[in-house]
C-alpha cells in the first residue's frame, strides 16, 4: 500500500490532480468574486420602477436559468469568433476567461432572485423607520437592509456555492483543464500513462474536501448572524 | 461590519473590471476585421481574409490536439508535446515564422474550436473521413492508417484469421471510421467517447474487442505499454475490400494555410525531414513520400 | 404662533378619497391627540406628515416655514424632504426597531450618519462621536433603560421596545413627536410604562400628535384633539371639552361605542 503512495506514478498523477484542481479553485473562487456582486446589481435591475429595464432584466434571468450552463459555456466560447464579433485569447488562459465570463453570468442570475427574495422579505417598517430618521436609500441600503437581507440569503446561497463547486466540472466542455478533465486524461494517456481509471475517481477526493471546508465556514458565517433576528 | 464594507467595495470593481476586459476585447477584433474585408472575395464565409496573414500578424498558430501518441503526447515527466504531428507543426510554424502552441480540445468541437479561431488547425492523426473534408479546409494526406481488431492475448485463438466479427460486442469509438468498420463487419458496437475507452472497455472486460487506428494499436498495446495484455490483428480495411485511411491536417474552410501547408509538406517530404521524423516514432511504413 | 400649520390636505388611493380637507395648527409645547375609528383616517394624516405619503392636496408649514404644497414640485425634491423629515419625529405602532443593532446604536445611527455630513466631522470625529453615545445613553437612561442599552431589540420586551423607539425619535430633536398608536400593538399589562413615558414629555412640553385608542390618556395628556371619521375632521377642539362634552353626534356615537367597550 505504501509502496503505491510513493510510486512515481502515483506521483504523477497527483500532480497533474493538483494542477487540475488549481484550475477548478481559480473558476470557483474567480465566479463568486463577480457573480455575488452582480447578482446584487441584477436583483436591483429585477425590481427596478422603470417597467423595461424591469421586464429586460427578467427575461435575461429567466433565459439564463432557464438554460443549461454547458450550453452557455459553449455558446459564449465559439460563437463570438465564429460569427467573428471577437476572438478570446488562445491558450488556456483565454478558455479560463471565457468560462469565467459563463459562469458569472449564470450564477449572478440566480444569485440574483435569492437577493431579491432577500430584500423585499425584509419588513417595509424597516425602511420607512431609517426615512423617518434622515436617511438616504443608500444609507438605508447599507446600515440597515443589507445586513438583514445577507441573514435570510445564507442559507440558500449557501446551497449554490456547494453546487457551484462541483458545476467548475462543466468547463472541461471546452477542454479547460480542472481536475476531471486531469483524471480521465491518464484514461486516454498523459505524460506516458494511460489507461488508468483511478485518477478519475481520485478526483472525488479532492471535492469531498473543498465542499467539506465551504460547508463548515458557511455554518460559521450563519452562526456568526445569529445575534439578531 | 467595517471590512464588510471594504468587501463588497472590492467585490464591485472586480465585476466591473471584467465586463470591461471583454468590452476590450470586442474593440481590438473589430478594427482588425475592418483592415481585411475590402480584398478578397473568393466567395467563401470563413476565412475570406488571409488566414495566414492572420496567424503571422499575431505571431502563434495554435495547434489543436488530443492526447494521442504516437501523433501528439507528452513523455513521463516531460511538459513538452513530442510526436510526429507535433514535431512537424513545429517545423511548419518555424517555416510560416510564428511560434507553435500546442492546446488540447474537446473533439467532438473540433470544428466549432477552428470556425472560432480558438485554434488554428487541427493537427492529431485525423482521418480525412467525408465530414471532415466537407467542415474544414484538409491538407494532402501525409500518413495511412487502417482500422484493426485489438483483443485480450489469452483469447488470441478466437480472433486470429477471423474475416467476420458477427456475435461479438466490439468497443469503438463513437462517430470513427472504426465504429462504420465493425458495423460492416457485422458487430454489435458498444459506441464510447474515445479510441482509448474502447481499450478499457476490453482490458475491462466489458466488451470482446475493440476496433481502432492500427498506429494507436502499434503504440498504446503490448509489452511496456500500460495494456501489456492486449494484442491487435487483421487489417480491417482489407477485409471490407476498402483502401487504406488517410490523415491529414484540417484548417479553416478556404484558409490560404491549406496551400502553404501543402508546400512546406511537399519540401520536406522531398529534403528526407518527414521520413527522419517518421522513423523516430515508429511510422517509417505508414508515412506517404510521393 | 403656531409651529404647525395643515392646510386643506387632501389624500386618495386610487379612487378612494382616504383624507379630505384636513386642517388644523398646532401651539409649540402643546400635545394634539387625533382619534377615530380604524380606516378614519388618522395613520394616513400622521404619514403624510413625516413624508411616507404625498398629499394630493394642501399644504404644511413649520414654525412658518412652507415645507410642503401639492401644487409646487419644488417643495418635493428627494434631497430636501429628507432634511425637511427632520421636523418631525415618528414612533410607529410595531416599533420597527433595527434588529442588527444594540439599543444604543439603534438610538444613534442616525445622529452618527448626520453627522458625516458635518464639515469638521473628519477632524473632530472622535469627540462628535462619543457626544452623539453619551446623548444616546441619557435618552435610555431618560427612558429607564440604562440596563438595557447593549441588549438588542429580540433581547427586549415589547414595552421596552417601543420605549428604545421612543428615544430614538427624540435623538435627532424633532420640533414635533408622532405617535402612531403607540400602545395598539403590546399587552395590556406593557401599555403602562410606555403611556407614563409620553406622559413625563407632555409634561416637559414637547410638542406631540398622538393617534390613539386610549382615551383616557387622550383627555388627561393632549391639550388638543381631533376626532376623525371617513377622512374628515368630524371635531376638534380642548382635549376634556371634546372627549367629556362632544358637540357633534358622530363624536358622541364613537365616544360611547368606546366606552361601552
Amino acid at each position: 500500500m505504501i509502496e503505491f503512495f510513493t510510486s512515481s506514478t502515483f506521483q504523477t498523477v497527483l500532480s497533474a490532480l493538483n494542477s487540475g484542481f488549481l484550475k477548478t479553485l481559480q473558476l470557483f473562487f474567480i465566479t463568486l468574486i463577480g457573480a455575488l456582486p452582480l447578482g446584487l446589481v441584477i436583483s436591483f435591475g429585477s425590481m427596478s420602477r422603470i417597467p423595461p429595464l424591469r421586464w429586460l432584466t427578467r427575461l435575461v434571468v429567466w433565459v439564463i436559468r432557464g438554460t443549461p450552463l454547458v450550453l452557455q459555456i459553449i455558446a459564449l466560447f465559439y460563437v463570438p469568433g465564429m460569427k467573428e464579433w471577437f476572438t478570446w485569447p488562445s491558450g488556456e488562459n483565454g478558455r479560463m476567461l471565457a468560462v469565467c465570463v459563463a459562469f458569472i453570468i449564470n450564477y449572478a442570475c440566480y444569485f440574483s432572485e435569492i437577493y431579491r427574495g432577500g430584500i423585499q422579505g425584509v419588513p417595509k417598517g424597516q425602511q420607512e423607520a431609517g426615512q423617518v430618521l434622515g436617511m438616504t436609500k443608500a444609507q438605508i441600503f447599507r446600515h440597515i437592509t443589507l445586513l438583514q437581507m445577507i441573514k435570510r440569503i445564507v442559507p440558500p446561497i449557501s446551497n449554490e456555492i456547494i453546487t457551484l463547486v462541483k458545476d467548475t466540472s462543466l468547463a472541461r466542455v471546452i477542454a479547460l483543464q480542472e481536475v476531471i478533465w486531469m483524471g480521465e486524461s491518464f484514461m486516454k494517456g498523459n505524460s506516458g500513462i494511460s489507461g488508468l481509471v483511478w485518477p478519475l475517481f481520485f478526483t472525488a477526493v479532492y471535492y469531498l474536501a473543498f465542499s467539506g471546508i465551504v460547508t463548515v465556514l458557511l455554518g460559521k458565517l450563519e452562526k456568526k448572524l445569529d445575534f439578531f433576528q | 461590519m467595517k471590512n464588510m464594507k471594504k468587501l463588497w467595495a472590492l467585490l464591485l470593481a472586480l465585476a466591473m473590471t471584467f465586463s470591461l476586459a471583454a468590452c476590450g476585447g470586442t474593440s481590438d477584433e473589430e478594427t482588425t476585421t475592418d483592415d481585411q474585408t475590402a480584398e478578397d472575395t473568393s466567395g467563401e464565409d470563413t476565412a475570406a481574409e488571409s488566414d495566414l496573414a492572420y496567424v503571422q500578424d499575431k505571431g502563434t498558430l495554435v495547434v489543436g490536439i488530443t492526447y494521442f501518441a504516437p501523433m501528439d503526447y507528452k513523455e513521463e515527466g516531460s511538459d513538452e508535446w513530442i510526436g510526429f504531428d507535433a514535431d512537424l507543426a513545429k517545423l511548419f510554424a518555424e517555416s510560416l515564422g510564428v511560434s507553435v502552441e500546442f492546446q488540447e480540445i474537446t473533439w467532438d468541437y473540433k470544428v466549432e474550436e477552428l470556425d472560432s479561431r480558438a485554434i488554428d488547425c487541427v493537427w492529431n492523426g485525423m482521418t480525412l473521413t467525408e465530414d471532415v473534408v466537407a467542415a474544414m479546409g484538409t491538407s494532402n494526406p501525409y500518413c495511412t492508417n487502417y482500422q484493426t481488431l485489438v483483443y485480450s492475448a489469452d483469447r488470441a485463438a478466437e480472433f486470429e484469421g477471423l474475416t467476420s466479427l458477427e456475435g461479438l460486442n466490439i468497443a469503438v469509438e463513437s462517430g470513427s471510421a472504426g465504429e462504420d468498420a465493425a458495423e460492416a463487419l457485422g458487430a454489435a458496437t458498444v459506441p464510447v467517447q474515445a479510441q482509448a475507452n474502447a481499450l478499457m472497455e476490453v482490458a475491462a472486460g466489458t466488451s470482446d474487442a475493440a476496433v481502432i487506428d492500427v498506429l494507436m494499436a502499434a503504440e498504446m498495446t503490448g509489452e511496456g505499454t500500460s495494456y501489456a495484455d492486449l494484442v491487435y490483428s487483421l487489417n480491417l480495411n482489407e477485409a471490407q475490400d476498402l483502401p487504406s485511411e488517410e490523415y491529414g491536417v484540417g484548417f479553416r474552410q478556404g484558409s490560404d494555410l491549406v496551400d502553404a501547408f501543402n508546400t512546406f509538406l511537399a519540401e520536406k517530404v522531398a529534403d528526407g525531414t518527414v521520413l527522419k521524423v517518421a522513423t523516430t516514432y515508429g511510422l517509417q511504413d505508414a508515412v506517404i513520400l510521393e | 404662533m403656531a409651529i404647525l400649520e395643515v392646510h386643506h390636505i387632501e389624500k386618495h388611493f386610487g379612487a378612494t378619497r382616504v383624507l379630505e380637507d384636513i386642517s388644523f395648527d398646532l401651539e409649540q409645547g402643546q400635545a394634539l391627540a387625533i382619534i377615530g375609528s380604524s380606516g378614519s383616517g388618522k395613520t394616513t394624516l400622521l404619514r403624510c406628515l413625516n413624508f411616507l405619503e404625498k398629499p394630493d392636496q394642501g399644504t404644511i408649514s413649520v414654525a412658518g416655514n412652507l415645507i410642503f404644497d401639492a401644487a409646487d414640485p419644488a417643495t418635493q425634491r428627494e434631497s430636501e424632504v429628507r432634511k425637511k423629515r427632520l421636523h418631525f419625529g415618528l414612533v410607529f405602532q410595531s416599533f420597527n426597531l433595527f434588529p442588527q443593532y444594540t439599543a444604543l446604536k439603534n438610538v444613534t445611527l442616525a445622529r452618527e450618519l448626520l453627522a458625516q455630513e458635518q464639515p469638521d466631522f473628519k477632524e473632530n470625529k472622535k469627540k462628535i462621536l462619543e457626544d452623539i453615545q453619551a446623548d444616546g445613553r441619557e435618552l435610555l437612561a431618560k427612558m429607564g433603560l440604562s440596563e438595557r442599552a447593549d441588549h438588542y431589540p429580540s433581547q427586549l420586551s415589547g414595552g421596552q421596545q417601543q420605549r428604545v423607539a421612543i428615544a430614538r425619535a427624540l435623538a435627532l430633536h424633532p420640533d414635533i413627536l408622532c405617535f402612531d398608536e403607540p400602545t395598539s400593538a403590546l399587552d395590556p399589562e406593557l401599555t403602562g410604562e410606555v403611556l407614563r413615558v409620553i406622559r413625563e414629555l407632555a409634561e416637559q412640553r414637547t410638542t406631540m400628535i398622538i393617534v390613539t385608542h386610549e382615551m383616557a390618556f387622550a383627555r388627561d395628556v393632549a391639550d388638543q384633539v381631533i376626532f376623525m371619521d371617513g377622512g374628515v375632521i368630524v371635531e376638534q377642539g380642548d382635549a376634556r371639552q371634546v372627549i367629556e362634552h362632544p358637540r357633534e353626534e358622530r363624536t358622541r356615537q364613537f365616544l360611547s361605542r368606546y366606552s361601552e367597550g
